[in-house]
């Protein structure tokens, strides 16, 4: 017998066969009809969002096969594309749903004997960011008629792993299509959501099974579109108006963090010189107290130019929260707003959560310009728990290790002001001239406290307002910093100041490297 | 048929229009405060987010206005 001496170029030919079968999606139709939708095809998102040429697929050739004669005629691939590529040259891990395959819905396996490594467990693994195109309706009643029972919705099997990234690997989710069920819930197991408006919409279950069971007519955009996530419940951060522009932002959002805890976050080259003195800064704040000014002004002005990147800039508007540079580092940044009251409220709290976490997690400097009247207060702040939301915030506070520094521009009141402050860790408090601050408000608080002199009075409205007098004229900060020490700078110098403050906390930043004690919560 | 975004001033917040800065013929450039709304007891400059000459105020002092709101038409 003699030995087959040929080569593997036919099997080759079969590998490269078999890719273009699976390159093919869902089919023709399915591609013109997620096209017809405004949506992007999985691929052609990867394009986008891959550094061009480095997305490397892995399990590509999973997918169900159709045989004649024991002769391929067609293979329908798994409902998901997913892979390894690059973002600014450093590699991640990218599984994106492929809607054009059973509405990009389930039938998955993983867990069987001899079944690849998901792609969550590559990006544990690998210690690489993991990002989500979702375009999927989870879960179909038709698998129960495909495997002849149904089952238990033990899903947090292959979910776990997903919630260990959150405490190694930044977690992005980008929405690009109606998703339901377990993916919609997906897009929250994250470190920065997006969606894009009118194309995409997210509820763990849509307007079919609210009629079922509430039995009103909703739409799918009502229900869980853009206004809905990115203003009244804050379940996703950003909103973009096209998926190349949700892509963008999945990019610049991991570009300030490390690609894991173990890592500092990369700096980058900036024209900006960290001696910059802004000159406006000593006007910005108004001296009339009623009058109010932009949040973002403060925070753009200090920043590398052009570096702040808002997260959730439609939700929570008391507080502006996002990334930013100080000489090429990237840092956490927040102020409060007065455009919007600046007052805390749950929602603006939870921004504070998050973005502290995040910070935390991923070892990042946290700058926050402080104009804080307190808490919100009223009825509407009562029935959203603020007290609870306060006392989760101030605990995150706390529980926090990353450098902070605290400006404060304008009021520091209550328990909110002192969310602003850490007694632990490398903590710097600088004041501007036209701060001021008290454990409450004097003109809300005089009454309180001398009810009993100001009733006694023969003029009681005279009285009060000579206490409020007298206590006003001890408000200076200065009157603080001759007792306490407190720093009070020209807000000109701020930039030159925080940029030192920045450099000084890289050793500390590369001391705390490693997952932090207290797990990430989104 | 939809409004060029550029050539009107909407409101980015709700409130009570307390002043207004500008009139029929006022050149204003981006970032002008143009309407100062009155809300939770702050005053709060409304900035233009376009630029040109104004050709109508639709807001009055005293009037109560809603976020999205359009408040000056431009030329």
């Amino acid at each position: 017998m003699s030995a087959d001496r040929r080569d593997w170029l036919e099997e080759v030919g079969e590998l490269e066969r078999r890719r273009e079968m699976v390159a093919q999606m869902g089919g023709p139709e399915g591609v013109v009809r997620q096209h017809s939708q405004g949506k992007l095809t999985v691929r052609e998102r990867l394009e986008l969002l891959a550094d061009p040429g480095s997305f490397r697929e892995f399990m590509g050739l999973m997918g169900h096969g159709a045989y004649e004669a024991h002769e391929l005629v067609k293979l329908t691939p798994k409902a998901a594309v997913d892979g390894f590529c690059r973002i600014d040259g450093r590699k991640v891990v990218v599984t994106g749903g492929d809607f054009t395959v059973r509405g990009g819905s389930g039938g998955s396996s993983h867990g069987g004997l001899g079944m690849e490594l998901s792609a969550s467990r590559r990006a544990y693994e690998w210690h690489v960011p993991y990002i989500r195109l979702l375009d999927a309706a989870g879960g179909s009643v038709r698998t129960f008629e495909e495997l002849g029972r149904t089952y238990l919705p033990d899903g947090n099997s292959f979910t776990a792993p997903e919630v260990h990234l959150l405490r190694i690997v930044p977690v992005v989710s980008a929405v690009l299509g109606s998703v339901a069920g377990l993916p919609a819930v997906d897009a929250c197991i994250s470190h920065f959501n997006v969606m894009v408006k009118g194309t995409s919409q997210l509820f763990p279950g849509g307007p079919p099974v609210v009629k079922a069971a509430l039995g009103y007519d909703v739409t799918k955009e009502e229900l869980g579109g853009f206004e809905m996530h990115t203003t009244q419940s804050g379940v996703i951060d950003n909103l973009a108006d096209s998926e190349e522009e949700a892509l963008g932002m999945v990019r610049r959002f991991l570009s300030y963090l490390p690609s894991n805890v173990w890592e500092v976050a990369p700096r980058q080259e900036t024209e900006d010189p960290p001696s910059r003195r802004e000159e406006h800064l000593v006007s910005l704040i108004p001296r009339d107290r009623r009058r109010a000014y932009d949040g973002h002004k403060i925070i753009n002005a200090v920043v590398d130019t052009g570096s702040f990147f808002e997260i959730a800039p439609r939700y929570g508007r008391a507080r502006v929260t996002g990334l930013a540079r100080m000489n090429g580092y990237p840092v956490g940044v927040m102020a409060n707003n007065p455009m919007f009251g600046a007052s805390t409220d749950v929602a603006a709290g939870e921004k504070v959560m998050r973005l502290v976490q995040l910070c935390d997690t991923f070892h990042l400097p946290i700058i926050s310009f402080a104009d804080e009247p307190g808490f919100m207060v009223g009825l509407e702040s009562e029935k959203k728990g603020i007290e609870r939301a306060g006392a989760r915030m101030l605990i995150t506070t706390v529980d926090s290790q990353m450098p902070w520094a605290t400006i404060v521009v304008g009021q520091l009141y209550g328990v909110a002001g002192q969310c602003h402050h850490r007694p632990s860790g490398m903590f710097q408090r600088y004041a501007w001239p036209s701060a001021n601050w008290g454990s409450m408000h004097i003109e809300g608080g005089v009454f309180a406290a001398y009810r009993r002199e100001i009733e006694a009075a023969p003029d009681p409205e005279a009285k009060r307002a000579e206490i409020e007098g007298r206590l006003k004229a001890l408000a200076s900060p200065f009157r603080t910093a001759e007792a306490t020490g407190q720093d009070i700078v020209d807000p000109r110098d701020t930039r030159p100041l925080l940029c030192e403050f920045v450099e000084e906390a890289q050793p500390i930043l590369r001391a705390q490297l490693g997952p932090t004690a207290v797990p990430y919560r989104p | 048929m939809p409004e060029d975004p550029g050539k009107v001033v909407h409101s980015l917040l709700s409130g009570t229009v307390c002043d207004i800065l500008v009139s029929p013929g006022s050149v204003i450039s981006v970032g002008d405060e143009v309407i100062v709304v009155e809300a939770m007891k702050m005053e709060i400059p409304v900035e233009a987010t376009a630029a040109g000459t104004v050709a109508e105020v639709l807001v009055t002092i005293g009037q109560r206005i809603a976020e999205g709101d359009r408040l000056l038409v431009l030329q």
